[in-house]
């Protein structure tokens, strides 16, 4: 392209690589992923991703491939669960789908088959037993009835307590347990793998269902003004005034430790942040020239709302929804901490439970660890809602 | 400003009761009875055994009543002003008037909640009241730092160690705390759990120094709790200070390049009554509207902090109540924080108006 003299174009004003004009999403998507701890952020929410996903083939007790007694078999096929499962076909269809550029609609419409099916799939096909032995494979390797074997890099399934081996509990990481093992005798590293699952999941689907919430409330709040918003902010400023921690305490100590309503609590009662932003963004909308001729059109309530309105004010919750991501786990953990949540299941919070005993004494392993991955999630998270506030707040370039 | 403080007081009624009602909802759809708690509790095996402590206890704490009913007769006990003795002749006998709130009997320890409540709740209150000055007084200051820096290494550095500071669990931090700084076996520098020392009520109130025989120091009952108080209060400050530091630089920025504050320069102002006259006081609104989520969260965090450092507090006696499954302590405590939190927020919204007069809650004349 050559340039006529005298005119300022891109090149000779020093600014190597502008040439095509970005839109507003790209610069936006580019500002909140180019500082360095933002990429370091999602690059370890990633490494936790990644570790769920594919947690029975790192940490597991039973064998991947095995050649037991002339029969060449895959235990850990056998003894696969439906999350598992579930999971799989959910990475699985989303790689497809990246790949192959679908819309997030066809993405997550895609999804809605896939999972059930992949579930349905699994329930039928495999037969988990009921009562899981984790002790056979070593009992069986001391018989030499197992010809050659492939294991997880890991070979302790989070569940695994080592009941057969004595003095299992408490051990300092060493070439065994790397990273130790707790009180019950699990390997404290297959735990943390498995827990990632977890942790991840409370994360998100907490702040999903906040989300959908705030944006329901507040989306009508912001639009209708008035007396609809009158109401709605006194009942925002109810929520905001309930203890949230003790209100989950209470709920889960009355009805039981459950992850699904773990989850649905913490996103019932956390909603109130996403209403306020999509209040403040609709009620600066609903003025605009596009929402009027919108509403002209004698379009319906629906499509006002989440096709014209919501794509322009989604923004602010993308900030909000990384802080309350990061909120989210902190809460899983305190009340996993605390005993009231998950205390076979494996998460982060519970296994710190253990680190401080009654008799006083400090296991310092199980301080250190399961904490550091408690932190480096929502430092990871609160780091990417950083960079994206400040991608989004035009006072703050420079 | 006085009619809006009556009108908040007023709102804080149907917050309280919908709070209330939730949590009364919660416990009144849990499976399974409290009954069958005790029972279980006492050993009760022989069902005839079991049944008449089933009847009993129903009909000591109401429970055989309705749900709205027992919810009414909460509410009637808890509030000052209400029906004092409800004789059989209804509505003839009832007398109505002020009488003390009742809060109920703990179905666990069988003592009155308001003996427990007023026993712990001080110990809440010392925790927060010795935390949020220091809150307060340390985020401003290294705000004020950061904003005046801005740009530099110092303020770049110091926004990542405040986010990573704002990261750590309490949990974690606390476990470390108390593991490393608090073990017999490791650091022994402060005591790992309890509000004093086992000797406490022997000390003098003053650390005293005496000779006899050699030199004696008594570090008194005032040293000792406050040693007792460093790890806690350190564990509840770390979090709460960062982000009130990162609010603190986001308000100094928004007015450190105004006018005015050139104007101020220029004037010859000294720079620290520039910075903390001029900027800050500019800058303070978006600060006070930030405390009201500050002492709700130190609330919560005194929950964690007391469970972690043994502190006889609201936040032990909650989780106490909540595993023992004790309707009465669970509605009594949920009160009391609610209370607390309304209440914090209503100061805000009156520090709110005082530090800018521009702020109304009148109507607006229309």
């Amino acid at each position: 392209m050559t340039v006529p003299a005298g005119t300022i174009s891109p090149t000779n004003l020093g600014i190597a690589d502008a040439a095509p004009p970005r839109n507003y999403w790209r610069q936006v998507f580019h500002d909140t992923f180019a500082p360095t701890a933002a990429r370091l952020g999602v690059a370890w929410i990633g490494v936790v991703a990644v570790l769920g996903i594919f947690a029975p083939l790192l940490a597991n007790t039973h064998p991947i491939l095995a050649k037991i007694e002339g029969h060449v078999v895959s235990p850990m096929l056998q003894n696969v669960t439906v999350p598992d499962v579930a999971l799989l076909a959910l990475t699985a269809w989303t790689i497809v789908c990246l790949v192959r550029r679908c819309s997030p609609s066809r993405l997550m419409l895609g999804a809605l088959i896939v999972v059930p099916v992949a579930v349905l799939a699994a329930l039928l096909l495999t037969h988990p037993p009921d009562v899981v032995d984790y002790t056979q494979y070593r009992e069986m390797r001391r018989q030499g009835k197992i010809q050659w074997e492939l294991m997880a890099p890991i070979p302790y399934s989070p569940y695994d307590f080592q009941r057969d081996i004595p003095d299992a509990e408490l051990n300092a990481p060493s070439r065994y347990h790397w990273l130790g093992t707790d009180a019950l005798g699990g390997d404290l590293l297959s735990r943390m793998i498995h827990a990632c699952r977890i942790d991840l999941a409370i994360g998100l689907i907490a702040t999903g269902i906040a989300v959908v919430i705030g944006i329901a409330i507040g989306g009508l709040m912001g639009y209708f003004a008035g007396w609809v918003d009158l109401l709605g902010m006194r009942l925002i400023e109810m929520f905001e005034s309930i203890p949230q921690l003790f209100l989950l305490i209470t709920f889960v100590a009355f009805f039981g430790a459950n992850l699904y309503l773990i989850m649905a609590i913490i996103g019932l009662t956390s909603w109130t942040g996403e209403a306020r932003f999509i209040r403040a963004e609709f009620l600066r909308l609903r003025r605009q020239d596009f929402v009027q001729a919108a509403i002209s059109q004698g379009l319906p309530l629906s499509s006002v709302l989440f096709r014209h309105m919501l794509p322009n004010g989604i923004y602010p919750i993308l900030i909000t929804s990384s802080f309350g991501i990061a909120s989210a786990i902190l809460l899983e953990s305190t009340l996993s901490f605390l005993g009231i949540g998950l205390s076979r299941d494996p998460s982060w919070g519970g296994m710190l439970n253990q680190a401080l005993s009654a008799g006083g004494t400090f296991v310092w392993w199980i301080a250190l660890f399961p904490g550091l991955a408690i932190f480096l999630t929502v430092f990871g998270y609160n780091l990417v809602g950083e960079a994206m506030r400040d991608a989004l707040d035009p006072k703050l370039r420079t | 400003m006085l009619t809006y403080i009556i009108r908040r007081l007023l709102l804080m009624f149907p917050t309280l009761l919908g709070m209330t009602i939730v949590t009364f909802s919660v416990m009144a759809m849990s499976p399974g009875g409290m009954t069958a708690i005790i029972a279980n509790r006492e050993g009760a095996v022989d069902p005839r055994y079991r049944k008449a402590i089933h009847d009993y206890y129903q009909k000591k704490y109401g429970l055989d009543k309705p749900l709205a009913v027992q919810y009414l007769m909460w509410l009637n006990g808890v509030s000052p002003l209400g029906v004092k003795d409800a004789g059989a002749g209804w509505p003839v006998s009832w007398r109505v008037g002020f009488k003390l709130p009742d809060l109920g009997e703990s179905i666990q320890t069988h003592q009155p909640v308001l003996d427990m409540v007023e026993a712990s709740l001080p110990i809440t209150l010392l925790l927060n009241i010795v935390t949020l000055p220091l809150v307060v007084v340390l985020s401003i200051w290294s705000g004020v730092q950061a904003a005046r820096k801005r740009g530099g290494l110092a303020d770049i550095g110091g926004g990542m160690v405040l986010l990573g500071l704002w990261s750590i669990p309490q949990i974690w931090a606390g476990v470390m705390l108390v593991g490393y700084l608090g073990n017999r076996e490791i650091l022994h520098w402060f005591p790992s759990a309890g509000l004093h020392d086992v000797q406490a009520d022997q000390f003098s109130f003053l650390p005293t120094l005496w000779f006899a025989g050699g030199l004696h120091f008594d570090r008194g009952w005032l040293l000792d709790t406050a040693w007792h108080l460093v790890l806690p209060v350190v564990c509840l400050t770390y979090a709460a200070f960062a982000f009130t530091s990162k609010l603190t630089r986001g308000a100094m920025l928004e007015n450190i390049a105004a006018d005015y504050i050139r104007t101020a320069r220029a004037k010859g102002l000294p720079e620290g009554l520039v910075l903390y006259r001029h900027v800050l006081r500019n800058g303070l609104l978006p600060l006070i509207t930030s405390f009201s989520t500050l002492l709700p969260s130190l609330i919560g965090g005194s929950i964690i902090v007391e469970n972690i450092f043994a502190l006889p507090g609201m936040g032990r006696l909650g989780v106490v109540a909540v595993f023992d499954k004790d309707p009465q302590m669970v509605m009594s405590l949920t009160l009391v924080a609610s209370v607390l939190t309304l209440i914090s927020l209503l100061l805000t919204d009156i520090a709110y108006a005082m530090a800018d007069p521009r702020v109304s809650f009148e109507a607006a004349p229309s």
